[in-house]
């Protein structure tokens, strides 16, 4: 289709993979450090929407999803990237681009532990801000208990 | 002066007045369940209602001072003066006084204005929020309503007492049966829906929006003084109303035909309509009803 | 059996306190109050402030920011006031007992007077659980 072929020939050098999961349903893989430029090509050339970013702790590493839809096709397009340090994860914010990722960054954060460099402001979203510092609740290595 | 206070306090004041209109509340919510096809309330659901609200705990916020607890009894206070002036010059040798029209005019004000004291006392964002829009609202309703009033003033050749007006149209025919009074019955018909706080113009106490609005920090007493004035005033604006517009008959049958007929004209315009947005009330009442009403006015002194 | 009582059973104002619930029963508690099971003509009424109400329903598991609210929202409620637990989760948690959010259950917050498991419950049953509270307080009293 014609917006797919735009996408695959101005990012054919950052797609590391590309999975067509059905017509209007297609992940890629990418690097942590082109996710800027990935998301900035995406959204000043190409016209697509920033949705929500998902994040999961799998046995490889924290892998982030990065969910961008064209709305005049009802094409969505999902960016993964995987980050192999599970001692210290780091990213670059995306938030600077678009303000609609500042709060999904700050889940993110306090719930698995990822570091956005760049951030305008890191705090606590959801859970209380007398947290333990160090304490991420999703992490699989963590066991369900309270406070 | 036994005798007045008696009336005050018995009929066709206080206890009149509130059964009447805690009925016709009871009307206007079993219309409405019918209207959306469901059963509604039985017949003492409002009674019960003031009962159990006058037994509650009645809480103070910090900060607030006497004006808190005082606001709703001035307001019930003259809404049951007019409701005993009105009755009494219904009654079968029209008694009264000169200038007794402009005084229940002021009287039907003061219950707004104690809404709007009562919720500026209250220290809370909300319910000044609510006295802003209430404060808009009254602005806005007077207006038109003066003007009504004061065309109906001409068509009885200049005389500012009930009873002149009521003889005035006993002789001759009810004013709603001309041009110039069918257009000032529709203005006061629209300017009492508001006096009321009814759907489409009770933007001040929009339970969705702000929380129940002025009265949001009321509780107990006080708050079931607030609806008791409401109801009073349900009983107290129609027959005003019937008074100046239909005043031909006045046996007991008819004005009873009469107030069922101007209740079911609110339920139904209560039914059908959404409410307001603030702006969009004020720009009703200050244009097109205004228009209306002055129309209504040069009309009467043609002597249409 | 008091005045007070009787006229309290029989017109109950209900405001609605939603620690964080997944909706589910909130939708249920709307469906009580349309014209299919109608509520209104209990007396039953949705009112917007928490100082007109009688019946406080909480639905959901209060994690820590909400038990804050919920203690501060019971604390500005006018007495007489009943609480009602709907659902399985304000009624003992279920499935979140052992979540990292949840510190305690609904009634150790709040005392509750009744409990309406289901998830989400029927408005049938929400409507019969109303009957029983009701006949609780009017038992209360005669005894």
């Amino acid at each position: 289709m014609h917006i797919t072929e735009s996408v695959k020939g101005k990012l054919s050098n950052k797609i590391t993979d590309w999975y067509e999961h059905s017509p209007k349903r297609i992940y890629i893989k990418a690097k942590p450090q082109d996710i800027k430029s990935i998301a900035s090509v995406l959204f000043k050339d190409l016209g697509f929407r920033f949705i929500i970013a998902s994040g999961c702790d799998t046995p490889e590493g924290i892998e982030i999803l990065y969910h961008f839809s064209y709305d005049r096709m009802g094409l969505i397009l999902s960016i993964r990237v995987l980050l192999k340090d599970k001692k210290k994860p780091e990213i670059e914010s995306i938030a600077k681009l678009f303000p609609a990722a500042e709060w999904i960054e700050r889940e993110i954060w306090e719930l698995l532990g990822i570091n956005f460099i760049g951030h305008p402001k890191l705090e606590h979203l959801l859970l209380i801000d007398e947290w333990p510092k160090g304490d991420y609740p999703l992490r699989h290595d963590r066991n369900n208990k309270g406070l | 002066m036994l005798k007045t206070f008696l009336n005050y306090l018995f009929f066709p004041g206080f206890l009149f007045s509130a059964c009447i209109g805690l009925f016709a509340g009871w009307v206007d919510r079993k219309v409405t369940a019918r209207i959306q096809y469901r059963v509604g309330p039985p017949w003492y659901q409002n009674f019960i209602d003031i009962v159990k609200l006058s037994s509650k705990e009645i809480i103070i916020p910090e900060g607030a001072k006497l004006t808190f607890l005082l606001a709703p009894f001035f307001g019930l206070l003259s809404t049951i003066l007019a409701a005993t002036i009105l009755g009494k010059s219904l009654s079968v040798n029209i008694l009264g006084f000169t200038g007794d029209l402009i005084v229940i005019l002021y009287l039907l004000v003061i219950p707004a204005i104690a809404m709007i004291i009562g919720a500026s006392s209250s220290q809370n964002p909300l319910a000044s929020i609510g006295a802003s829009r209430e404060i808009k609202l009254v602005l806005a309703y007077e207006l038109p309503f003066i003007l009504s009033i004061v065309a109906v003033i001409v068509k009885s050749g200049g005389s500012i007492q009930l009873g002149r007006i009521l003889n005035h149209q006993i002789n001759l025919c009810s004013n709603i049966f001309s041009v110039s009074g069918a257009l000032a019955f529709i203005v006061a018909l629209l300017c009492i829906q508001a006096k009321l706080g009814f759907v489409p113009f009770d933007a001040s106490e929009a339970e969705q929006e702000i929380m129940a609005g002025t009265l949001i920090e009321y509780s107990g007493l006080p708050l079931a003084v607030f609806k008791l004035t409401k109801a009073i005033l349900l009983y107290t604006l129609p027959i005003f109303l019937i008074v100046l517009f239909m005043g031909n008959d006045m046996s007991l049958l008819f004005i009873m035909g009469k107030y069922l007929l101007i209740l079911v004209l609110i339920i139904l315009i209560k039914n059908t309509n959404p409410r307001l947005r603030i702006d969009q009330a004020l720009r009703f009442f200050w244009g097109p009803l205004t228009f209306l009403a002055m129309v209504a006015l040069v009309l009467a002194f043609f002597g249409l | 059996m008091s005045l007070k009582i009787k006229a309290l059973t029989k017109s109950l104002w209900v405001f609605h306190a939603a620690t964080s619930p997944c909706n589910n029963c909130d939708i249920e508690i709307l469906d009580v109050l349309t014209p299919r099971h109608d509520a209104e003509r209990f007396g039953i009424t949705l009112v917007g402030s928490v100082r007109h109400a009688d019946v406080l329903l909480v639905t959901g598991v209060p994690n820590y920011k909400t038990k804050e609210r919920l203690k501060k929202l019971y604390s500005q409620v006018s007495r007489p006031c009943l609480v009602v637990a709907i659902g399985n989760c304000a009624c003992g948690r279920i499935m979140f007992k052992e979540s990292y959010n949840s510190p305690c259950p609904v009634d150790e917050v709040v005392p509750v007077d009744l409990y309406v498991p289901g998830c989400p419950p029927k408005p049938e049953a929400m409507i019969a659980g109303i009957i029983k509270l009701i006949n609780k307080v009017k038992g209360k009293e005669k005894k």
